[in-house]
């Protein structure tokens, strides 16, 4: 049985997780750490008798309390063996990962949470989950991306992209280690019920209003929350280490999926946006991504290794569907 | 529109074939450097590096097997006469050099390989099986029954139920177009076609043609002739220079009518599909060519053999007449149009005079030849794809052919 920390567990992609590894009779103790207080979504666990889950407040950008959490009686006392890192994706779809001193805070979590699980000699597991836009991208709308497909290392790739193939990169280099089994889960653009749509580069950031390039809309490959999840909680099962994509069924095109999510990315002429980007860089670097290769051309995985080496298969469509309130939102359905 | 296979150089002479030259075969892709079998003694292979050994030469061995391609391989349908498979002459010239032919590997059962056996082939209902759409506007009034079903069957295209498969395919967008490229068939092309008997039913395929004519009208016309003209109605995805993904809306329209970027992986996945897939294996090559050599193939590609082999799918030689006279160029500006970065600048009678407008295709009709399939797999199983020679060979079997189609039917 596993003992289970998950960090970010105050996100919405950490409370899925969560709350599936919660319901998972393979999962004995549940350590969660976020940032903020803990989500409403777990007093009833908390409540619970059962006392299996625990939440704590941490910081994991900071060494210090990082290390205090890596070190603590808590952690020993749960006897945690395994580590699921979810990456800062933003509490809201609004939110972008900081930047702090130039290094985003994502990249610096990553970095001290793969230190120090490989100093904590009682966890032998390692489960992250990665972003799918660090892949190069290729013209056109077919891209079909496998695991050993080229990861985007050019210098000019936005800061928001920059920051996922930096923890994809960090978690990369462990994948061999010899006493951490480390397993890293590269998912697109994940759309969770009620119409919330994360990990997607061209639908993030603060505002009401997105650009992309005129004449093009790529194709978006789609997963839901809780196929995430699932192939989560089989990566911690597995005995395999290595890089898995995980994706779900759908494709939609970009247009499509920002207006099924009401987040408008208006077409604007491609110079006219390389212009304005190169402008925001010069004076500083702002969170809008305005041009990139992600903008312009779609992909989608193959997900043939995960259902051979995990076992994992989408099993939960996306669509739209009207809610109570008669307005059509994007949801998830079992299939 | 091309295939970009990418282990072919592609850039065979251009000189023209000439269809009456039993013996000669062209296994370096160059037309100019035929390699002559002697009727009469050891095959003269020129350049081949296996002439000077002493062993006997294991690719002409392989070649002798290929006598049992000459026989009708499409189930139950009428051949086209009119065209001389060019195989059986081969099996004359190579079978008298060699003294005891090797018994023809026995044809294995058609077995998907382990990628198709985890995708679910797309298959289309016949058209009987259609339910009949509402007309709910003037462009359905103007269709015919049989047309609105086969649109109809266009949703079965999308294998998760959705509005797109992953190739950015949407049958709604295939249903708004296709009034527009129905009246460049029926009206502005007048497109006459046959030999639909040679088309598969079901499976995968590849449809290997000649292309011409600058923008890719030969492709369209194919695209709705086969869609036209096959029951279950079947679309084929045509493969597209990687270069066409990256012009704005064009590489969006592409994508929306079912057109896809010719990488390896594409090919492969929609043949696993069980898509017919149209390539021009002449690629850039034959849309550039000049009025002199039109309807003389260029060199081909030679990814697409390999694909066929590895899928276990027919390939289908198609002629299309009319695409050489559409837009004729009078001189390709090579040079500018690489410091352009585009595929070609070609002088027209109406380009550059008259601006884009001067691109436009001449309304000439239009004819559309399926010539009999090979199934090279049946003789040389998956594995072939392997050997770099045979899948050269094979190209240019089928480029021969596809040179005695146009030939014929000009």
């Amino acid at each position: 049985m596993a003992n289970v920390l998950v960090t970010h567990a105050d996100e919405p992609l950490g409370r899925r997780v969560v709350k599936t590894l919660y319901h998972d009779p393979g999962v004995g103790q549940l350590l969660t750490v976020g940032a903020g207080p803990p989500p409403r979504a777990f007093d009833r666990f908390l409540a619970d008798g059962s006392r299996r889950l625990s939440y704590v407040r941490v910081d994991l950008a900071r060494h210090r309390s990082a290390s205090d959490l890596f070190h603590s009686a808590a952690l020993r006392e749960a006897e945690i063996d395994t580590v699921v890192h979810v990456p800062r994706h933003g509490a809201t779809q609004d939110e972008e990962a900081p930047v702090a001193a130039g290094l985003p805070l994502r990249t610096a979590e990553a970095r001290l949470v793969v230190q120090h699980c490989l100093e904590v000699r009682s966890i032998r597991n390692l489960v992250t989950v990665g972003s799918a836009y660090v892949y190069r991208l290729q013209p056109g709308n077919a891209n079909r991306l496998r695991e050993n497909s080229e990861l985007d290392l050019d210098p000019t790739v936005a800061p928001e992209l920059r920051s996922w193939i930096d923890c994809d990169m960090i978690f990369h280099g462990e994948v061999g280690a010899e006493r951490l089994r480390v397993v890293l889960l590269r998912v697109p653009t994940v759309v969770a019920s009620g119409g919330y749509v994360y990990l997607n580069p061209g639908l993030a950031g603060p505002g009401r209003l997105r650009f992309r390039p005129a004449g093009f809309d790529p194709m978006c490959a789609l997963v839901a929350d809780k196929d995430v999840a699932r192939a989560v909680r089989a990566a911690v099962e597995s005995d395999r280490a290595g890089i898995y994509n995980v994706a779900g069924v759908e494709t939609v095109p970009l247009s499509v999926l920002s207006r099924w999510t009401r987040r408008p990315a208006l077409p604007a002429p491609g110079s006219l946006l390389r212009l304005a980007g190169a402008a925001m860089r010069w004076a500083g670097g702002g969170p809008l991504l305005l041009h990139g290769d992600h903008l312009r051309y779609g992909f989608t995985l193959d997900t043939g290794l995960a259902e051979r080496e995990l076992g994992y298969a989408p099993s939960y469509r996306i669509g739209l569907s009207r809610a109570g309130d008669g307005v059509l939102r994007l949801e998830t359905s079992a299939a | 529109m091309s295939d970009t296979g990418e282990t072919g150089d592609g850039e065979g002479g251009g000189a023209p074939l000439d269809p009456g030259t039993a013996g000669g075969l062209w296994l370096d892709g160059n037309p100019e450097d035929p390699i002559v079998l002697s009727a009469d003694g050891p095959a003269l292979l020129g350049r081949d590096p296996f002439a000077e050994l002493d062993e006997p030469d294991p690719f002409l061995a392989r070649i002798d097997g290929l006598a049992p391609l000459a026989r009708p391989v499409a189930p139950t349908r009428a051949r086209l006469h009119a065209v001389e498979p060019p195989v059986a002459r081969v099996d004359e010239a190579v079978g008298e050099t060699a003294e005891a032919p090797p018994p023809p590997r026995p044809a294995e059962p058609p077995r998907p390989g382990p990628r198709a056996r985890r995708r679910r082939r797309i298959s289309l209902p016949r058209l009987s099986e259609v339910e009949l759409p509402d007309v709910s506007g003037w462009v359905e009034r103007w269709f015919g029954e049989e047309e609105r079903r086969r649109l109809a069957a266009l949703t079965h295209l999308v294998e998760s139920g959705g509005s797109y498969d992953r190739f950015g395919l949407s049958p709604e967008t295939v249903r708004r177009v296709f009034p527009l490229f129905y009246a460049l068939y029926r009206v502005y092309f007048r497109v006459e076609s046959r030999g639909h008997e040679n088309i598969p039913v079901e499976g995968p395929a590849i449809l290997a043609g000649n292309h011409g004519g600058l923008l890719p009208f030969d492709g369209a016309m194919g695209v709705v002739d086969v869609f036209l003209n096959s029951d279950p109605p079947r679309l084929p995805r045509a493969i597209v220079e990687r270069w066409a993904g990256t012009l704005p809306w064009v590489n969006v329209f592409y994508a929306r009518v079912g057109q896809v970027i010719g990488t390896r992986e594409n090919f492969t996945d929609l043949l696993d599909e069980g898509h017919p897939v149209l390539v021009f294996p002449e690629g850039v090559s034959g849309i550039r060519k000049p009025i002199s050599q039109r309807y003389r193939l260029q060199g081909f590609h030679v990814g697409f053999v390999e694909q066929a082999l590895r899928a276990r799918a027919p390939i289908v030689p198609v002629a299309f007449i009319g695409s050489d006279d559409q837009t004729p160029i009078l001189y390709d500006l090579k040079g500018l149009a690489r410091r352009l970065g585009i595929p070609a600048m070609p002088i027209t009678p109406t380009f550059p005079w008259l601006g884009p407008l001067g691109l436009l295709p001449y309304p000439v009709k239009y004819r559309i030849v399926y010539g009999e399939p090979f199934e090279f797999h049946e003789r040389f199983g998956p594995e072939g794809a392997e050997d770099a020679r045979l899948v050269r060979y094979l190209a240019n079997q089928v480029r021969r052919t596809v040179q005695h189609l146009v030939d014929r039917s000009r």
